[in-house]
């Protein structure tokens, strides 16, 4: 299924947004890594659902990251996206930063998500529960706690090497957009757990056992807060769990959303 | 032409094997190297080293702010520009300068550089800077914001000098319902305002517009400052005017001794002290700290940057540093600094571990053999 990439307009920013398939429409958000090309996994994915894969404010090619200040921008920034492609209700899966993103969404507008899948998940902190500075620039540190194999082929590639690297103007902006909702606090919004109880949309949480990033902990936090919630974990799988394990996360999706 | 003596009040005891175990000097440097009664008697010293600037005729002394670090102790250059307010005379008190997103609300700086020209007789110079990339870390302020903050904050400090209070000011990062400082600047409309910069255009484009002073920040190749001084003179013509000499300033590490041998043989191991130790992690950019193609030009431009030079012919070829007998000293100034076209050095003379005894003859000498030359350029 060719999947196909356009420039829309929402509330007033240029939005990256590629898509393809039939059926029931699936909104992917991306992480702070910025994958927004159009990836085997999604192509799977295509197959049995419409797949939405939008660029957030300044990644990518998407313009409008200075009227974003914090997640919440960002949430309602993703609200209007889901009304400017017609969808009254979807159901979303969110990876990392993603993840957060859509629990925001769910919050903020409880009977625009049909379902909800949370993936390696951002957005909680607990105060025993460590996690790594993914803004430091040190791109070796970050392919030990993104990957459960830092030495793999995966692993190696993920993330731009040299500043020859054609990928690396594109790598920066993803660092900024980032920065810019996350940076403080620190891939949370305190305020979330008091929230979670309004989310009314069926849950999965999807975790990597190794997730050095956001760790396993975290996953159980979002389960207790949430309603309709279960969660499911990946064994020998680190933060990058729908490149780690592509195959696992595409059947998730399916038994969940079908 | 003008000479300041700046100083950096660096951290002089590391430990021998720093450099093997730490990967860098800055934020995450553990506190525990960090005496605190050695402190006591270090800050004590380097206040002494730029007392004796006022003594030997310098224009003016030159203090700055950085964090959680080794490279520079004065988390507040404040405290420091108020000491010398009362132990110096004459000289300036170029306090270059306070990193404004990291002061909350930045009305603090319109209140404490005032205190300061106050006390010294309007003797300062108010710097003002975006803060380096390791303060963003060390603060937790978020970088992405660090340019539209200092913009807010710059704009609101001078609007407090100038403009008769109590007024409001919401802006985007603070919302202030009376701006109304205690006490006012002694110099009117308000003291002069210098702005270091590492060459970003987006600065440089902002000095030269408003007619401010811009410091060319230390460590790169000779290349680097030209380029970045034509710019500021280019910006200058682009708003209208042409740039003085007295707008442009060049921080450079300078060392003199009797004969050239003598000079490096002296200030060589403090130097590499500093470049092996204190320059590490002291160029790191958060995201959003500038824009991605600056990032991307800055990451391209390390090349032409101190820790590149390896020898003292490197070293001394880029520009890096000033080294030498007073005759060598003064004939390599007077080549470079009508080239650069600059009105300002200033002279980084403590470098690293070099002892109190070494610094105050170098800058004697300097003072006394090398600067009577050099006035009229």
């Amino acid at each position: 299924m060719p999947s196909q990439s356009s420039i829309i307009e929402v509330a007033g920013r240029k939005i990256q947004l590629t898509q393809g398939g039939q059926g029931a429409p699936l909104l992917y958000l991306h992480s702070a890594a910025g994958e927004t090309d159009w990836t085997a996994f999604h192509e799977q994915l295509s197959r049995r659902y419409h797949v939405y894969l939008p660029a957030h404010p300044g990644f990518a090619v998407s313009g409008g990251l200075e009227s974003i200040h914090d997640i919440q921008d960002l949430a309602w920034h993703t609200i209007d996206l889901i009304a400017s492609l017609g969808c009254s209700r979807l159901s979303i899966v969110g990876f990392s930063l993603g993840g957060w993103l859509a629990a925001e969404v769910a919050i903020l507008r409880p009977a625009l998500v049909e379902k909800l899948m949370l993936v390696s998940s951002a957005g909680i902190r607990l105060p025993d529960v460590r996690s790594p500075d993914i803004f430091l620039d040190d791109r070796e540190m970050l392919r030990r706690v993104l990957f459960h194999d830092p030495d793999g082929e995966l692993a190696r590639n993920f993330i731009p090497q040299s500043a020859q690297d054609e990928r690396m103007l594109l790598w920066i902006r993803a660092r900024e957009a980032s920065a810019r909702v996350a940076w403080n606090p620190y891939f949370h919004n305190p305020k979330l757990p008091g929230h979670l109880r309004r989310i009314q949309a069926p849950t999965m949480l999807l975790w990597g056992r190794q997730d050095q990033v956001f760790p396993l902990a975290l996953g159980e936090a979002f389960r207790k807060g949430i309603p309709d919630c279960q969660l499911k974990i990946l064994e020998n799988c680190g933060h990058m769990l729908p490149f780690e394990k592509p195959d696992d996360f595409v059947r998730h999706c399916q038994e969940f959303f079908d | 032409m003008k000479f300041f003596a700046f100083h950096l009040m660096p951290w002089d005891r590391l430990p021998a094997d720093f450099a093997q175990r730490h990967a860098s000097a800055w934020t995450w440097i553990p506190n525990a190297l960090y005496d605190p009664a050695h402190g006591g008697t270090l800050y004590n010293r380097y206040l002494d080293e730029l007392v004796l600037a006022d003594r030997l005729g310098f224009d003016g002394v030159c203090v700055n702010e950085h964090h959680q670090n080794a490279y520079g102790l004065m988390p507040s250059p404040n405290l420091m520009g108020a000491i010398l307010a009362r132990q110096t005379r004459n000289v300036k008190i170029a306090v270059i300068g306070n990193a404004l997103p990291l002061y909350n609300p930045p009305t603090r700086v319109a209140e404490e550089f005032a205190m300061i020209d106050v006390i010294s007789g309007g003797r300062l110079i108010a710097g003002m800077v975006v803060g380096g990339g390791p303060e963003y870390f060390s603060f937790s302020v978020n970088p992405t914001f660090a340019r539209s903050m200092f913009s807010e904050a710059f704009d609101l400090i001078l609007r407090a000098w100038t403009e008769p209070g109590p007024f409001e000011h919401y802006g985007q990062h603070w919302k202030l319902r009376y701006v109304n400082p205690w006490p006012r600047p002694l110099q009117q409309p308000h003291p002069p305002i210098w702005i270091p910069g590492a060459g970003s255009k987006e600065t440089i484009d902002f000095v030269a517009q408003r007619r401010f002073g811009y410091m060319g920040i230390p460590y790169f190749h000779l290349d680097f400052f030209q380029r970045n001084f034509d710019m500021f003179r280019d910006a200058c013509n682009r708003a209208g005017y042409t740039a003085s000499p007295e707008q442009l300033g060049w921080l450079l590490p300078i060392y003199c001794a009797e004969t050239d041998e003598q000079a490096w043989n002296e200030y060589e191991p403090h130097l590499r002290y500093f470049i092996d130790n204190l320059l590490q992690g002291l160029v790191v950019l958060p995201p959003g700290y500038t824009s991605a193609r600056s990032v991307a030009a800055i990451g391209k431009a390390l090349d032409k940057f101190m820790s590149a030079a390896k020898t003292r012919q490197e070293l001394e070829r880029g520009g890096y540093v000033v080294v030498g007998s007073p005759a060598t000293v003064r004939d390599r100034l007077s080549e470079l600094i009508p080239r650069l076209g600059v009105g300002n050095l200033l002279g980084l003379f403590q470098m690293g571990t070099l002892p109190h005894e070494l610094t105050c003859r170098s800058m004697t000498i300097f003072a006394e053999q090398v600067i009577p030359g050099l006035r009229n350029l």
